[in-house]
């Protein structure tokens, strides 16, 4: 087994790598590399509604491909886990899934609502420099530091 | 345009598994604020990007696919910060986002598809609210209008 990445790649690669990723998406499309909208068109598509923009939904398709291709073909293979391994430890499973689901459904009403995620405000937003992207990205930053703090102090977290 | 979509996902799907944020400890370690690594990585790809976005941008680069090199940039509203609030409170809970929670899958961790079926009801709860603003909206506007 070829073991390209055993441990993370230093952020001096993998950062710029994303920024010169972002670049060429505009260069060549015109587009953001936005995942929650890729989301969107996915779910779109799986509901057969018309007017799905299908490269986003090939960018989904991509993204989890992408993810296959390192951590299971460059990286050892792994076999199924749970994940969330920090969360497993401080939480039976029967709390860590209805965490998960909750915190996940905050995630996708935040993005909708604000229009972007991580990827679309945090990254391509600011680097365009949106003034809204940079307002929802310290918004977002800010209050999930303050969320983690408190969980640490109420939780086994 | 479908071949980029794939061949973008490829790659950014593969750097954020390079970068293993695909794992709840580094997202979780990240906002305890006991390892930056995220804040290096998102700040040098920014760093990266946005002289080269603004740069192209001056000089009015034709994009092959999508016309002239045109920016986005827009004003904060109360819905980005309500939707930011929102959105920091699932990201240290689920300790993921949208584009991690994929590779999470991938990577053979099963509690990723809960966290992708979260956000997918998430923005389709979004979605349903939306619509029914707009019919509101509408039902509101007197019919001379």
């Amino acid at each position: 087994m070829i073991d390209l990445f055993p441990d993370r790649l230093p952020w001096w690669i993998a950062g710029p790598a994303l920024g010169v990723l972002i670049v060429v998406l505009f260069v060549v499309a015109n587009q953001p590399l936005g995942a929650s909208g890729a989301y969107v068109q996915t779910s779109g598509f799986l509901r057969r509604r018309d007017g799905v923009a299908m490269w986003r939904v090939w960018y989904f398709v991509g993204m989890f491909a992408g993810g296959f291709l390192v951590t299971q073909v460059l990286r050892s293979g792994r076999e199924l886990r749970t994940g969330y391994d920090a969360l497993r430890d401080a939480f039976p499973l029967g709390i860590v899934v209805p965490m998960v689901f909750a915190g996940a459904i905050l995630l996708g009403y935040g993005a909708g609502l604000a229009g972007g995620c991580t990827s679309g405000h945090g990254l391509c937003g600011t680097a365009q420099r949106s003034r809204a992207s940079v307002a929802v990205t310290a918004t977002f930053m800010a209050t999930a530091i303050a969320t983690t703090a408190v969980l640490q102090i109420v939780t086994p977290l | 345009m479908n071949m980029i979509g794939l061949v973008s996902g490829l790659l950014f799907g593969g750097i954020l598994a390079g970068a293993n944020l695909h794992e709840f400890d580094s997202i979780h370690n990240f906002l305890r604020l006991d390892d930056l690594y995220i804040a290096w990585f998102m700040g040098s790809a920014i760093a990266v990007s946005a002289p080269m976005l603004w740069w192209l941008e001056r000089r009015g680069v034709e994009t092959p696919l999508g016309g002239r090199l045109a920016l986005s940039r827009s004003l904060p509203e109360a819905r980005h910060f309500k939707g930011g609030a929102i959105f920091g409170l699932g990201w240290a809970i689920a300790g993921t986002c949208p584009a991690p929670a994929l590779v999470m899958v991938s990577s053979g961790a099963l509690l990723g598809l809960v966290a992708i079926a979260g956000i997918f009801v998430g923005l389709h709860l979004r979605e349903r609210q939306a619509l029914r603003e707009l019919v509101d909206l509408t039902e509101q506007v007197p019919a001379h209008r």
